[in-house]
């Protein structure tokens, strides 16, 4: 059960994701300026904004975890080429 | 031609296509090269995720339990297990 809702609310995320980022960035330019329908979006310079800071915020990411496992695993190479070495 | 090679020249064609677009080579109305052109690369970004994510969604919820096939399942590994054992070979806990 729990697990039908999860993928429900992931199809409905996505379709508002989808809907609402395409009336902004392709439609919106077309509407005039004084529609009320400009009062559900933000300044259009947003949408450039809020894509760019989570590419910034995901490659972060993903790179610090890289950068973490890496040098881990670096380490312990290094100490078993000590041990080897010393024994 | 590999996978790689094909979704690498449908790259190639469309960035070259947007280019074209971009650097003004191919005339457009001015509405459209001013509040359009510069959006497309993100709105294609964020229309992939959510195409990903539809698609994520869509497999969980259709993803439909095989009660029968679960049972017959158990049964067996019960069996090869008892078999296992009769054999000699350490099976652990259940």
């Amino acid at each position: 059960m729990l697990d039908r809702l999860v993928g429900l609310s992931m199809l409905i995320a996505a379709s508002a994701i989808f809907l609402y980022y395409t009336v902004w960035t392709l439609f919106m330019p077309f509407v005039d300026d004084d529609h009320p329908l400009h009062s559900l979006f933000p300044p259009r310079v947003w949408a450039i904004r809020i894509p760019v800071i989570l590419i910034i915020l995901f490659t972060t990411v993903v790179g610090s975890f890289l950068s973490v496992v890496m040098i881990r695993s670096n380490r312990k190479k290094a100490l078993k080429a000590k041990q080897k070495k010393a024994s | 031609m590999t996978r790689a090679q094909q979704t690498i020249s449908v790259a190639l064609l469309l960035t070259s296509l947007y280019l074209a677009v971009f650097m003004e080579v191919v005339p457009l109305p001015e509405k459209i090269q001013d509040d359009i052109v510069p959006v497309l690369p993100f709105w294609a970004l964020i229309s992939f995720g959510s195409y990903l994510l539809f698609k994520l969604g869509l497999g969980v919820f259709t993803f439909n339990d095989v009660p029968d096939a679960h049972k017959e399942l158990m049964a067996q590994i019960k069996e090869a297990r008892a078999d296992l054992q009769a054999k000699g070979v350490d099976v652990g806990s259940d």
